[in-house]
């Protein structure tokens, strides 16, 4: 992470937050004066090194921003005045997308649990199984010999047995307590009772028509600070109701040759820099799931082999308007 | 094949700024410490370069 500043006729700053950095290194490659620096990304993505993907020199950055606006993941800011130019008119900008739709979302938490960023944001509110279920439970303490049978085996813990006896004298207190609060209905009580002691009868069936259909509440939601908008999500959510928009399209294929090919499982580099657990390595070779990758490149730079050929045909970059800053940018699509 | 290092430039472990970077990136134990140096199994070496790559001191080439 860092803030560097300018002051002048306008007040310029340039953030960085490692967080949502993927280590692609676009950032460096379209500095016009160098001052960025992509550091060692695999032993930083093993935890060998700690230090961020990328570093500055504060005494030959100019401020111009095109660091800013290059970065398909937000990593990188430039504000002017206190304005983001991600906010100014005439500025470059991204139209890539990660949005879940509220009516749809089922609450499911799938894509909570796949994210390999931890980008989502999820909790939901589930009903109370006893409001499900219809029925009557009655203990006869007159023959109930308190052996806890159906306590113990009691599923949803809803049966207190107290005050087992220590003495003689002490018999007359016992007692015996079902939470009907916690009591689904389920008759394991009275089919383990020795005594017979436990009338209990469950009409869920029967009375199926009148029990409300539950509902279920939530919120899901992606945190834009780390989202890198590799549509894991999307592509697992059932109900559709997931949009993202990738920064590139593109393909990335391994070029082996006679002199340089995959170490697969020795090497794993390129599967430990990926940000969106898109590369595999199957049977000894990497294999990228383009589904899920979002073509940042990082894993092109990480192979010590050089045997990743990337290419973005289209990107979603828009509102270029000066022309020196299209030719740099447009540099992005011709691939690495 | 395997890889050599140039003992001129390697930080031998302790002057290395990650203490010995190559042997914790190399998982065939191909590069291992041994009284405190560091030491090329060439029979373990797969040739997958990592180490070659991210030396800081750029001290290993291919032997």
């Amino acid at each position: 992470m860092f803030n560097i500043e300018r002051e002048g006729e306008e007040h310029r700053k340039l953030s960085y937050k490692d967080k949502n950095c993927v280590g692609c290194g676009i950032c460096v490659n379209v500095c016009p004066t160098d001052s960025l620096r992509l550091g060692p990304i695999v032993p930083i993505a093993r935890g060998l090194i700690e230090m961020d993907f990328v570093s500055i020199n504060q005494d030959s950055c100019v401020f111009c921003g095109l660091c800013s606006v290059a970065c398909p993941f937000d990593s990188l800011e430039l504000t002017i005045d206190g304005t983001s130019v991600k906010e100014i008119e005439s500025y470059p900008v991204w139209e890539v997308e990660s949005n879940i739709d509220d009516e749809d979302c089922i609450y499911c938490g799938r894509c909570y649990s796949i994210c390999p960023r931890d980008s989502i944001l999820f909790e939901r509110t589930l009903p109370n199984p006893v409001d499900l279920v219809v029925g009557e439970i009655e203990i006869n303490e007159d023959k109930c010999i308190y052996c806890s049978f159906c306590a113990d085996m009691c599923p949803a813990g809803a049966i207190d047995i107290k005050n087992i006896p220590t003495s003689s004298n002490d018999l007359l207190n016992n007692s015996i307590e079902v939470d009907l609060s916690k009591c689904i209905q389920c008759g394991i009580c009275k089919r383990v009772c020795p005594e017979d002691a436990i009338k209990q009868i469950c009409s869920t069936c029967m009375m199926r028509e009148e029990i409300e259909i539950p509902e279920i509440t939530g919120n899901t939601f992606i945190s834009e600070e780390s989202c890198v908008n590799c549509s894991w999500c999307s592509e697992i959510c059932p109900v559709d109701a997931i949009s993202i928009t990738k920064p590139f399209e593109g393909t990335l294929e391994l070029a082996e040759s006679d002199e340089k090919v995959c170490k697969g499982d020795s090497c794993h580099a390129c599967l430990d820099v990926c940000q969106c657990n898109a590369v595999e390595i199957v049977d000894g070779k990497s294999v990228t799931n383009l589904d899920f990758c979002n073509l940042c490149g990082a894993c092109v730079t990480a192979c010590p082999q050089n045997i990743r050929v990337l290419s973005r045909t289209a990107m979603k970059l828009t509102n270029i308007n000066s022309v020196s800053w299209n030719e740099i940018l447009s540099n992005l699509l011709v691939g690495k | 094949m395997a890889v050599k290092i140039n003992p001129d430039v390697c930080g031998h472990i302790n002057d290395c700024p990650v203490q010995g970077l190559c042997i914790k990136l190399c998982e065939q134990g191909a590069i291992i410490e041994e009284d405190g140096d560091v030491k090329i199994v060439p029979e373990n070496c797969d040739d997958c370069d990592l180490c070659i790559q991210n030396c800081p001191n750029q001290a290993i080439s291919k032997a």
